[in-house]
C-alpha cells in the first residue's frame, strides 16, 4: 500500500488492455482538465495489440499505477490471467489474449508490473481515498453495479477506514453515493468500450469541493486504427469487433443478468 | 423422517479444517429436500415424499437475511429442494433483493405465467440483479426426462421461455449426466456448445449456461467416497474453498455448504450466522469433490 500527498483533482482509470491509442488520448484529455495527478488501477495488458507500447506512455506521463490481476499474472509468468472463467469458450479467448500479451511483454516491463503496489491511499481534499483493482480484499473480485450491495460496501469502507473507494476490474463504470458522504466508484476502463454499442471508452475525474464531484469522461480515440492493428497481429476478429462496435463478444460469463441484458450478446 | 441418504463418516472430529476467511455468500435451503421431481442424480436426494430435511420457516429465512445484511453479505442464493414450492418464496425473494443480488436455483416446473410476471416485477424494482438458474440436463427431451422425470424437459424449457420473454436472462444449469458423455474438457465444451445452440434456436439471444460435474452424492452416493486428509491438502490454499466465505441456513441451523445442510455433525450454529463463522471440518466425500474439481455452486 502506497500513501501519497493531498490532491484537489485527480483523473483515474483502469484496464488499459494494451490499448496505447486510448491511453494516449486519455492522458491528453486529463492534462487539459487541470488535474493534479493521474492514477491507473491496473490491468495494463490483455485484449489489444502491442503490449509494450503502453509502458512508455504510463511512465513518461507520470501515471501512478497499482497492480491488477492481469499484471500480477504477467509479472509472474503464470499460466493464465486469473479471471476464473469456467465456460470453455471464455477460457479459450482469455488464453489467446493472455498468451499473446505474455509473449510480447518485455522482461523490463514485466519487472515494472511486478513492482507495482496493490493499492494506494491518498487525501482528496477532506476525503480519505483508497484505490484497489478489484476490491480492497481481493485483487480479482468483481464489483459490478448490480451485484454489489450497499451493506458490503459500507463494510469495506469501515474495515479499510476510508471515505471513498475506487476500483475497476469489471470494465463498466458506476458511482454509488452512500450515507455520511461516503462513495464507491468503479472508474471504468479505457482499453475496451463498456458494452454500450459505442466505441468510446471512459475515465473518471474526481474533484474535492464542498462535496465530492465524480465525473465520468468519455474518450474518443482512433479505434479503427487499433482494430486494424489487432487484425494485423492476428488477434481474434471477435476482439476487433468489440473495439469497432462497442459490444462485448467474449468473456460474457461473469456479467450479471442486468449488465448482460444491456449488451448485444 | 426418512433415512439420510448422504454418507457421514465417524471420523469428523479428526478431519482437516477449512478456515473461515470472510462472509460473502448466504445460501438459504428454503425447501430443504422437498421437491416435486426425483432426479436420479440429485446431490441431496430431494423428492416429493417425506423430505429428510424439512423446509425452512419463512420467518427464519427473513431473520437470516436481516443478519446477513448487517454482516455485509455479497450475494444470496435460494435452493432446496424446489424453492418455488415454498408458500412464501416470492416475498422472500423480494426481501432478499432489498439486501443483495439474489439467485434462485429451480427446476422451472413451478414457474407459471403469473410467477414469471411476479419475478419480472421484483427484478425491475430491485437495485440488484435477480438470477434464476433453471436446471435442464440435456437439450434432448428423452435424455433429460430419463434423468429428471417425464415431462420435466417441456416444463423447464417453458420456464426458460417465460423468463426470457420478460427480460430475465435465466442461467440454464446442467450436469453432465445425460448426453455428451465424452468426459473431461472436450465433454464440457461440447455441452456448452450444445446448450448455447439449443437456447439460440429457442430464440434466447443471450444464452447463459453453467455446466456442473455429476457428483457421487445423494441419490448417486456409493458410500465409498474418499475423505480429505491433511496430506491431501498439503500445498492447497483452503481459503479458495467455498466454505471459507459462505454459510447455509437450513431447518435446524447453519451449515458450511448446501450439500452438508442438515447432516449430523455438520451444523456450525443453531441459528445465528455470526456464531457459525469458525473453521469447518472437511469430513465428507463432498469436500473431496469440491477440493478436486475446484467447482463453485455460485453462478460464476
Amino acid at each position: 500500500m502506497t500513501t501519497s500527498n493531498e490532491y484537489r483533482r485527480i483523473a483515474v482509470f483502469g484496464g488499459v488492455y494494451n490499448n496505447a491509442l486510448a491511453l494516449e488520448a486519455t492522458l491528453a484529455d486529463a492534462r487539459r482538465r487541470d488535474v493534479d495527478a493521474v492514477f491507473c488501477l491496473g490491468d495494463m495488458g490483455g485484449f489489444g495489440p502491442h503490449p509494450d507500447r503502453v509502458f512508455p506512455l504510463l511512465r513518461e506521463g507520470g501515471v501512478l499505477a497499482i497492480q491488477g490481476n492481469y499484471d500480477e499474472s504477467i509479472a509472474g509468468g503464470r499460466a493464465d490471467c486469473g479471471c476464473g472463467y469456467t465456460d470453455p469458450r471464455d477460457n479459450h479467448y482469455a488464453l489467446v489474449s493472455y498468451r499473446y500479451t505474455l509473449r510480447h511483454t518485455s522482461a523490463e516491463n514485466r519487472r515494472w508490473l511486478g513492482a507495482l503496489p496493490l493499492g494506494r491511499r491518498l487525501k482528496l481534499g477532506p476525503y480519505q481515498v483508497l484505490m484497489a483493482h478489484g476490491s480492497p480484499r481481493q485483487i480479482n473480485e468483481f464489483l459490478w453495479e448490480s451485484t454489489t450491495p450497499n451493506g458490503l460496501l459500507r463494510r469495506m469502507l469501515r474495515e479499510h477506514e476510508t471515505d471513498v473507494l475506487l476500483c475497476t476490474h469489471t470494465g463498466i463504470k458506476w458511482h454509488r453515493p452512500l450515507p455520511d458522504d461516503q462513495h464507491v466508484v468503479n472508474v471504468g476502463v479505457i482499453g475496451r468500450p463498456e458494452n454500450d454499442g459505442t466505441p468510446r471508452v471512459w475515465y473518471t475525474l474526481l474533484t474535492a469541493g464542498p462535496a465530492l464531484q465524480v465525473e465520468f469522461v468519455p474518450v474518443h480515440y482512433d479505434h479503427e486504427a487499433l482494430a486494424a492493428q489487432m487484425d494485423a497481429e492476428g488477434l481474434p476478429p471477435e476482439f476487433a469487433e468489440t473495439i469497432r462496435t462497442g459490444w462485448w463478444t467474449t468473456c460474457l460469463e461473469n456479467l450479471p443478468s442486468r449488465e448482460r441484458a444491456r449488451g448485444r450478446y | 423422517m426418512s433415512r439420510l441418504p448422504l454418507a457421514v463418516v465417524d471420523s469428523a472430529a479428526s478431519a482437516p479444517l477449512a478456515p473461515f476467511v470472510r462472509f460473502s455468500t448466504l445460501w438459504i435451503q428454503i425447501t430443504g429436500t422437498w421437491c416435486n421431481l426425483e432426479c436420479t442424480h440429485c446431490i441431496n436426494a430431494s423428492g416429493p415424499r417425506d423430505p429428510w430435511l424439512r423446509p425452512l420457516d419463512g420467518a427464519a429465512a427473513r431473520r437470516a437475511i436481516a443478519e446477513a445484511e448487517e454482516l455485509g453479505v455479497k450475494d444470496i442464493y435460494f435452493t432446496g429442494g424446489e424453492p418455488f414450492l415454498h408458500a412464501e418464496i416470492l416475498p422472500l425473494i423480494e426481501r432478499s433483493l432489498a439486501t443483495a443480488p439474489t439467485t434462485v436455483l429451480t427446476n422451472g416446473t413451478a414457474i407459471t405465467e403469473a410467477t414469471a410476471d411476479a419475478l419480472a416485477a421484483l427484478a425491475r424494482r430491485s437495485p440488484y440483479s435477480l438470477d434464476i438458474r433453471v436446471s435442464l440436463d440435456d437439450v434432448d427431451r428423452e435424455e433429460n426426462d430419463r434423468v429428471r422425470g417425464e415431462g420435466s424437459w417441456a416444463r423447464a424449457v417453458e420456464a426458460v421461455r417465460r423468463l426470457h420473454a420478460r427480460g430475465i436472462l435465466p442461467i440454464v444449469t446442467a450436469t453432465e449426466i445425460a448426453g455428451h458423455r465424452d468426459g473431461g474438457a472436450a465433454g464440457a465444451t461440447a455441452s456448452y456448445r450444445a446448450f448455447r445452440d439449443f437456447l439460440r434456436a429457442l430464440g434466447i439471444d443471450k444464452p447463459r449456461v453453467k455446466i456442473m460435474p455429476v457428483f457421487a452424492l445423494g441419490r448417486r452416493a456409493d458410500g465409498g467416497g474418499a475423505i480429505l486428509t491433511e496430506e491431501a491438502l498439503e500445498g492447497f490454499d483452503r481459503a479458495t474453498l467455498q466454505c471459507a466465505d459462505a454459510r447455509v441456513v437450513a431447518d435446524g441451523g447453519v451449515y458450511a455448504c448446501p450439500i452438508l445442510a442438515g447432516l449430523p455433525g455438520a451444523r456450525l450454529s443453531s441459528g445465528s450466522l455470526e456464531a457459525s463463522f469458525r473453521p469447518a471440518r472437511l469430513f465428507h466425500s463432498a469436500c473431496t469433490t469440491c477440493h478436486q474439481t475446484g467447482m463453485t455452486c455460485r453462478n460464476g
